[in-house]
């Protein structure tokens, strides 16, 4: 982010939004998107039995494959008129577009929750409590990376689900390209690119798990619209008859979350991934460190 | 602070485009009529932008206008409220799964510009990210569970 390269330096949002020359990347994004909606919808919901539980699939989880697939880096690679029609310029406006685009989703959420609001402040011990459960991600995560011989790496990695305001706090405390950094970026990248997929399915498939749908509609609410919606979309699809809770929890889960954890990820999940971090490493750390 | 009127016109541009997507996409979808579900979608977007707008005149504080957005929903519609009965007919034409898959065509495609990085990413990240994911979801619906059981409302 030199000084000489400001000529090249990527746009800002308020420059992204701003249609002024730009006409047609917003026109080919819009149709790209609008025709990958549509197709998703002509497919529609999917749910199959796996044995161990249903797996319900929505119109949503296609259209981010789908999505994700006609990138430049993906099929737009091999094929040249698709690279024409989603190019770099068209990847980087979509990133406002679905702040927005999620908007109409959160007003929808707020619906849900508003008719029930007896029944969630009722609930409202469970929903302060489960917060903490968001600490799991170093519980199950920070052994597993340290079994898999990751370093300091193994911190940044583990110490919440890493979305954009973790970002900012680890890359204040360590700096973006320490390996704290590095690890809170893998699975930053990694939620950011399979998250929606990965929830979309264990949504309906832990239900199978015997954990209370509610209790499941309350974790679905991890801080990040696009999971949350993922998790209790295909968690409500799987148990219709309590669809309208269940997406009320998760949307006031979330929305709790959204305020809580920043300052969990500060005040609990930084210091107990460091104390754990000094405790687990030696014992199951792999020898040689660099 | 200033209040950029030029970038929320913008994006009041952009939510029209996407609230005329999301009447068609449902329109196939779930076969709601467009037009009995224009009236709920003027009220979303009429939502959608002042969220933007309370947005951004609070850039200090950490609330998101997603947040925003479901909050001003939530009052306009609790059952004591004098709007809910007429507020939630209309956007109750707005199917809550119609909404989601522009929303994710558009999330696919911004991820386009990672897949370089992700490709860099040693196959442990992969491993542990589905940890961190499947500990914080399994971790907090444990928790849920128990106190919804001890508080006897499952």
């Amino acid at each position: 982010m030199g000084e000489d390269q400001k000529v090249k330096r990527p746009l800002c949002e308020k420059e992204l939004l701003d249609p002024k020359g730009r006409n047609g990347v917003f026109v080919k994004l819009i149709v790209t998107a609008f025709i990958i909606s549509i197709i998703s919808e002509l497919i529609g919901r999917k749910s199959f039995s796996i044995g161990i539980g249903n797996i319900v699939l929505l119109p949503m989880l296609y259209a981010v494959i789908m999505g994700i697939l006609v990138t430049p880096d993906i099929l737009g690679k091999k094929i040249k008129s698709l690279s024409k029609l989603v190019s770099r310029e068209e990847v980087e406006l979509a990133s406002p577009f679905v702040m927005l685009a999620l908007l109409p989703l959160g007003v929808k959420y707020g619906t849900l929750v508003g008719p029930n609001i007896v029944k969630v402040v009722q609930a409202g011990p469970a929903f302060l409590l489960q917060e903490l459960g968001n600490l799991g991600t170093i519980f199950v995560g920070l052994p597993i990376a340290l079994l898999l011989g990751m370093k300091r790496e193994a911190v940044g990695a583990t110490v919440s689900i890493c979305r954009e305001p973790c970002l900012g706090v680890i890359g204040e405390k360590y700096g973006i390209s320490s390996p704290e950094g590095t690890g809170t970026l893998g699975t930053y990248l990694m939620g950011t690119v399979f998250g929606t997929i990965f929830f979309g399915i264990l949504g309906s498939i832990s239900v199978a798990t015997g954990l209370h749908p509610l209790a499941l509609a309350m974790a679905g609410g991890m801080g990040s619209g696009s999971m949350m919606t993922a998790a209790s979309g295909s968690l409500a699809a799987a148990v219709p008859e309590m669809s309208e809770q269940i997406l009320a929890y998760a949307a006031t889960s979330n929305m709790l979350t959204g305020v809580t954890g920043l300052y969990s990820t500060v005040f609990l999940g930084i210091p107990l991934v460091n104390f754990l971090y000094r405790k687990l490493e030696p014992i199951l750390g792999r020898g040689g460190r660099k | 602070m200033a209040l950029d009127k030029e970038k929320l016109f913008n994006q009041l541009k952009i939510l029209i485009v996407v609230g005329m997507m999301v009447l068609v996409a449902q329109r196939v979808g779930y076969g709601i009529s467009i037009t009995a579900a224009i009236p709920g979608m003027i009220m979303v977007i009429g939502i959608a932008i002042f969220a933007l707008f309370i947005r951004a005149l609070t850039p200090n504080l950490q609330f998101p206008a997603f947040a925003w957005a479901s909050l001003t929903a939530l009052i306009l519609s609790m059952p004591f409220m004098p709007t809910s009965r007429i507020f939630l007919q209309y956007t109750n034409q707005v199917n809550f799964l119609g909404t989601t898959a522009p929303i994710l065509a558009f999330a696919g495609i911004s991820v386009g510009n990672k897949i370089e990085q992700l490709k860099k990413l040693s196959w442990k990240v992969v491993i542990v990210a589905i940890c961190v994911f499947t500990g914080t979801y399994f971790g907090s619906a444990i928790i849920s569970h128990i106190i919804l059981k001890m508080q006897g409302i499952i």
